[in-house]
């Protein structure tokens, strides 16, 4: 009986301690399965919500990933009610937009810097023009178009209709010279990116321009300066005139010119007929120049446009093969329609 | 949140997998219940520290993250970490359930200073930007769907035109509004003197269903007969639309002719025949001609139209005619003319009718329709003479109040002869070549030795294939045969020639900084 | 053994008891409480007979004669307490009879003392409302009964009845003793904060509806801004150091996205501020010195899915609105990914909120529109206060029972109005 029962608490003893030796082993492996990577471990359910959440709000800072990340999940988040109804339209929409995302190659920006005046009857018709032509470019794009607040709203109301992405800047000064103010305007949208910090190929069209629209695709491929042929056709002239630049490949060599007593101080390329990357209004010692002083400050357009003309060898061409390609056509219409105030010899394609 | 649930369903089906191994084993030893019960106990005690373990290692792991990495943002430290929070009172109260901090502490809200969060990388992710954009152009889409007109019909364009200067500005500020009209366009392109390739490529870029046809006059110089020939083009377009049995709304689109989006959906409205306004855009290439634009602007600055006039109740009245008294005597009478170019009584552009009326026949044809072919022989005046009766007209665009297209004929002046070769009175400097414009530049520029814009010592090889492909261009259109030389050669000898003839119009060397 | 067997054991109560805690903080969703059917079935409900407000008849100087000083009143922000006054006077569920009635309403113009440029002072208010309820509680046996619990104030200032526009100093002050019964109507919705009474009814502020109306543009008119904004980021005068205003959150905006082409935001309100949010896909409505702006309503009223950034904000009508459904919630920490979060969502969805935005008992429920409309906010607000009766037993105090201390709060509050 003794035996027996010392033998039989020998044996529990011995019973309880292999159950132990097995939890203990148990214990020991959950253990180091928490340490495996927070993908897949079993038990890791009930804590994987906090760590994500942790993870996101201690990762604030540099990791673009990560942020997009918790982003998504954010979303995801907020719209839980949403994809619990209707699940099986969210996978179908998250394979649809895998297959976008992949056709998504992204694109430089392109800001259009239209400044327009009532003096010009035909302003809502060519907006208009102008509106079709740009909601035919690959985005993105963004319109800035400028005008007097005394004037009436119906760009405003044209521009709403049409679809593209545009900003419309309005601005008090009153203006009796027509040069005067198509440059302020001008100025004005360029402060408006300087503010903003905006950056893309800023390109300046007036409302009377028409486009290829090969000519959007090769401004994109502008890295700092560029400049284009400009065809100016009119209906009074036997010819057109080319203003623009000379190139040889991609580099330009010089400029075509409107006459040969132009004064070198007068000189300037058709404003049209030149492109630039917006940062160097913002960030101007990335393209090794000094900023603005105060005086030039006040004039980006005068800045930009001393950066272009001084050293033809940071201007790129366009398009690339010998930028002998017109794309782009300005339309001189009379100067009593178009105009009332006559100017003359306007650089910025006023009537002559 | 996906994952999340995802890794649930995983370690759900891992646990429920663990209980079947225990199943199994109570199948096997099934016999004694006592035996059973104390493997089941076994079992489930095994799994428990399992659990045990991992929980515990997490905690571990816990504890030494946050213990390395303290959050830096002001807003995360109101992020309440319940497991922080066990271990914080670890020692003494571990063997309480955790107060999840929750509870007590509800709101996240600090009143007083915040920081204010700016993250490192400025610049808006060029992916994110197209993918906002893929979005707007859905959500547009969707506007259209929900908003616009139900059961659209296809929209029939006929565009008669010629090669010449203002072809491809024209054209192509047509064909933009044409690719953004969100219908299915047809476009008819009736080309005089015979279908060519310039326009052939120009219209190509549209990317639309295009029928390009030829016609067999060339465009007359004056207005007159132009607008007679242009009238018959029209005809054989819509003869095309018979004979082919083209469904859809015929809209007659002059390559001078600007659309408003509106204009597209405003012609779904119509039924049979339908009219618009259009805006005249009077262009006067006059320089002399002070008086009557300053007197138009007296007027108002409001543009004339062209289109149906209702009455107050909204029914066809009679036309708005275009009063072309002040430029009687400027008005143009060639193409390219110092003068205005005046629209005449009714203008096509304006004028939509659905297409089916042209290919009925018998009893079917509406007895107001004229036929088109005894039209052909007679010659139309304006788009009313395919009708016998114009009262049927439906006045579109708020009966006529609205103006979605306008009209603005302005050419070249006829005597520039675009596009045979180069252009008249040009230098040499430059040529447009009709097709593509493109300027073929030969390089006549004395470069400041200081700024060479290329090695002196040119790389030979691509430059002489330069040479060839501009040279091929030009025999295209000349047949002038020039040896092939290198570009330098060219340049300095043609340079030198140039110079001396020097006109209106030259290039300017490149200049050096320092010569301001 | 046994100490093994204990070991094991409390572990185990460990393991679950932690267990037992996260599934409880999972089954908490977002806390906004909000109805499970379609947008509107009880927007849609209809208040008359289902409740009767008695409206005290106070002397014109707590009401009328304040607004004939500045009729600025009848535009601002706050306005909703001027019209919510005028509309129950001619308002079906209103009563004569004080004893058939269920709730019971004093009309004082409590935000309509303004400052030259037009924002409200509030500091005469708690002696105006202290004044106005002895007034009530003299003349009537209402108050009395139950202390202010079957009574109900607008008070739509920015920290609602706790009268001040700092919110420290509003904390520090509270609620205004006299009304800790009473059921408020107003605007401020910050989830547990003090100012912020449990059962109060949370209003929309007061937007134009005449001049919003004015500005509407065809739906179908393209949307081509992705995200808009127009106001202020810093709000240099009344914080220059940046930080307090909004919470940063404004001025994060700015910060990460003034370069960002797609980020249409700017602190110039442009004459056509109504037609641009027409034409945005996502209106951005950051907290400011309050959690609220009227770009909440006017984000509806428009169709912009409005993007809501202030933490634990209560939205008008909560109950009532899926704000979830039709909005869309981005923490204040996160708005440097802001870009990310508004691009990651499937369009599908964007659809889905613009489709219930187009819904227009959403709309209607945001503005109080004269003459009133059926289920606008003033239907909504009685909405609310039918779905408080019947009153719980414990509102009526037993006779000679006193719950309100009348002499608590800040001295200056005591001095006569």
């Amino acid at each position: 009986m003794g035996t027996t029962s010392t033998e039989r608490s020998k044996k529990r003893v011995h019973l309880w301690k292999k159950a132990i030796c097995h939890f203990l082993l148990c214990f020991v492996m959950g253990f180091f399965t928490g340490f495996a990577p927070t993908g897949k471990p079993p038990f890791m359910t009930f804590m994987s919500s906090e760590v994500t959440r942790y993870n996101q709000s201690i990762e604030i800072a540099p990791r673009p990933m990560v942020s997009a990340n918790s982003g998504s999940n954010d979303s995801s988040v907020s719209n839980r009610s949403l994809s619990e109804t209707s699940n099986s339209t969210a996978e179908e929409v998250n394979s649809l937009e895998e297959s976008q995302i992949n056709n998504l190659y992204p694109r430089r920006q392109i800001i259009v810097i239209t400044p327009t005046s009532d003096k010009n009857p035909l302003r809502g018709v060519l907006l208009n023009r102008m509106a079709n032509t740009l909601k035919l470019v690959p985005p993105p794009l963004l319109w800035i178009v400028v005008e007097s607040q005394l004037e009436s709203s119906d760009v405003s109301d044209i521009l709403r209709k049409t679809g593209v992405m545009y900003r419309h800047l309005v601005f008090k000064e009153n203006f009796t010279d027509h040069r005067v103010e198509m440059d302020y305007q001008r100025n004005f949208a360029l402060k408006h990116i300087e503010q903003h910090r905006l950056s893309g190929i800023v390109h300046f069209a007036a409302l009377s321009n028409v486009y290829d629209l090969n000519f959007f695709d090769e401004i994109r491929a502008i890295e700092a300066f560029g400049s284009w042929p400009l065809a100016k056709l009119s209906t009074k002239r036997k010819k057109m005139i080319i203003e623009g630049p000379v190139c040889q490949s991609s580099q330009v060599v010089g400029w075509h010119l409107k006459n040969l007593n132009t004064e070198v101080e007068e000189l300037g390329i058709h404003i049209s007929s030149f492109g630039f990357n917006s940062s160097i209004l913002w960030d101007p010692e990335r393209w090794g120049r000094l900023p603005a002083a105060e005086a030039t400050k006040q004039n980006s357009l005068k800045f930009v446009k001393q950066a272009v003309t001084e050293d033809e060898s940071k201007v790129k061409g366009v398009p690339s093969e010998d930028c002998s390609k017109v794309n782009l056509w300005q339309l001189h219409l009379s100067s009593k329609l178009v105009l009332v105030n006559h100017v003359p010899d306007s650089p910025d394609g006023g009537p002559r | 949140m996906k994952q999340l649930s995802l890794l649930q369903q995983q370690a759900l089906g891992r646990r429920s997998n663990s209980f079947r191994s225990v199943d199994g084993a109570v199948d096997g030893a099934i016999k004694s219940p006592a035996a059973l019960f104390w493997l089941l106990l076994h079992g489930l005690c095994c799994l428990i520290s399992l659990v045990l373990g991992f929980r515990f290692s997490r905690l571990v792991f816990f504890l030494l993250f946050s213990t390395t990495s303290t959050p830096s943002s002001s807003s995360s430290s109101t992020i309440t970490l319940p497991f922080l929070g066990t271990l914080d009172n670890q020692s003494p109260s571990i063997l309480q359930p955790p107060i999840p901090a929750n509870r007590t502490v509800v709101s996240r809200v600090v009143v007083g200073r915040h920081g204010i969060l700016i993250r490192p990388w400025p610049h808006p992710n060029p992916e994110e930007v197209m993918r906002a954009h893929r979005i707007l152009e859905r959500v547009q889409k969707e506007q259209r769907i929900q908003y616009g007109v139900k059961e659209p019909r296809s929209v029939i364009v006929v565009t008669p035109t010629y090669v010449r200067t203002f072809q491809a500005l024209h054209l192509t500020g047509v064909m933009h509004s044409l690719m953004n009209a969100p219908y299915d366009v047809v476009w008819i392109v009736v080309e005089a003197g015979g279908p060519t390739n310039e326009t052939a490529t120009l219209i190509a870029k549209s990317r639309l269903r295009t029928i390009h046809i030829g016609f067999d006059q060339p465009m007359p110089v004056s207005w007159s007969d132009r607008h007679r020939v242009e009238d018959l083009m029209r005809l054989q377009a819509l003869r095309l639309v018979r004979d082919r049995r083209l469904d859809g709304i015929v809209v007659f689109a002059d390559d001078s002719n600007m659309h408003s989006m509106e204009f597209f959906d405003e012609i779904q409205k119509v039924n049979e025949v339908g009219a618009l306004s259009v805006g005249i855009l009077v262009h006067s290439s006059d320089p002399n001609e002070h008086l009557q634009t300053e007197k138009m602007e007296d007027e108002g600055s409001s543009l004339p139209i062209q289109g149906p006039a209702c009455n107050s109740s909204d029914n066809l009245v009679g036309w708005h005619t275009f009063d072309t008294s002040p430029y009687a005597e400027k008005s143009a009478v060639f193409i390219g003319d110092l003068g205005t170019v005046l629209p005449r009584k009714i203008e096509w552009a304006g004028f939509v009718l659905n297409s089916r009326l042209l290919w009925k026949e018998g009893t079917e044809k509406p007895e107001w329709m004229n036929d088109l072919d005894t039209l052909a022989d007679d010659g139309v005046e304006s788009p009313l003479s395919l009708l016998k009766d114009p009262s049927v007209v439906e006045p579109l665009g708020s009966c006529g109040r609205k103006v979605l297209l306008w009209w603005l004929r302005v050419e070249a002046r006829a005597d520039s002869k675009f596009p045979s070769g180069k252009l008249p009175n040009e230098t040499e400097f430059w040529r447009i070549l009709a097709m593509e414009w493109v300027i073929d530049t030969p390089l006549e520029i004395t470069v400041p030795a200081k700024h060479t814009p290329w090695p002196e010592v040119p790389p030979e090889l691509p430059s002489v294939e330069k040479v060839k492909t501009s040279e091929q261009r030009f025999v295209e259109e000349h047949p002038v045969k020039k040896p092939p030389k290198t570009r330098n050669k060219k340049r300095s000898s043609r340079g030198k020639k140039k110079r001396e003839t020097k006109v209106t119009e030259t290039q300017l060397n490149s200049r050096r900084p320092g010569e301001k | 053994m046994e100490i093994w067997k204990w070991v094991f054991f409390f572990m185990f109560i460990i393991s679950f008891g932690g267990l037992e805690i996260d599934a409880k903080k999972r089954s908490q969703p977002h806390p906004t409480e909000r109805i499970s059917g379609s947008a509107g079935d009880v927007l849609e409900d209809d208040p008359v007979g289902r409740l009767k407000v008695f409206v005290y008849e106070l002397p014109s100087k707590y009401n009328k004669k304040i607004l004939q000083k500045d009729q600025r009143c009848l535009t601002h922000m706050f306005a909703a307490e001027i019209f919510m006054h005028r509309f129950l006077l001619s308002s079906p569920v209103r009563t004569l009879n004080p004893e058939e009635a269920d709730w019971f309403y004093t009309p004082v113009y409590s935000t309509c003392d303004l400052t030259p440029n037009g924002l409200p002072l509030p500091f005469k208010s708690p002696r105006m409302m202290r004044s106005a309820i002895q007034l009530i509680s003299s003349n009537w046996p209402y108050w009395n009964r139950t202390e202010g619990a079957d009574h109900f104030f607008v008070v739509p200032h920015d920290f609602g009845a706790c009268f001040h526009y700092q919110e420290e100093k509003a904390i520090e002050r509270g609620i205004l003793p006299l009304l800790q019964r009473a059921t408020l109507v107003q605007t401020f919705g910050q989830r547990n904060h003090v100012c912020l009474k449990e059962n109060s009814i949370t209003i929309p502020p007061y937007a134009p509806p005449q001049k919003m109306q004015a500005h509407l543009i065809p739906p179908e008119t393209p949307r081509s801004i992705f995200v808009y904004f127009r106001g202020l980021f810093y709000d240099v005068g009344n914080d220059p150091e940046g930080g307090y205003y909004a919470r940063g959150a404004r001025a994060a905006v700015w910060e990460n996205f003034k370069d960002n082409p797609l980020f249409d935001i700017s602190t110039e309100h442009p004459t056509t501020y109504y037609e641009d949010m027409q034409r945005a896909v996502f209106c951005l409505c950051p907290l400011g010195w309050a959690p609220w702006s009227p770009r909440l309503v006017e984000a509806v009223i428009f169709g912009c899915i409005p993007v809501i950034i202030a933490d634990d904000i209560v939205l008008p009508f909560a109950d009532a609105i899926p704000w979830e459904e039709i909005g869309l919630f981005v923490d204040e920490k996160d708005v440097p990914n802001l870009d990310t979060i508004l691009t990651s969502i499937p369009p599908e969805v964007i659809l889905r909120k613009q489709r219930l935005l187009a819904n227009p008992s959403v709309k209607q429920a945001m503005l109080f529109p004269t003459p009133a409309q059926s289920g606008d906010a003033f239907h909504q607000i009685l909405n609310g206060l039918a779905r408080k009766l019947p009153h719980n037993r414990s509102v009526y105090l037993k006779p000679g029972e006193k719950v309100l201390n009348w002499t608590a709060g800040p001295v200056g509050d005591l001095k006569p109005w």
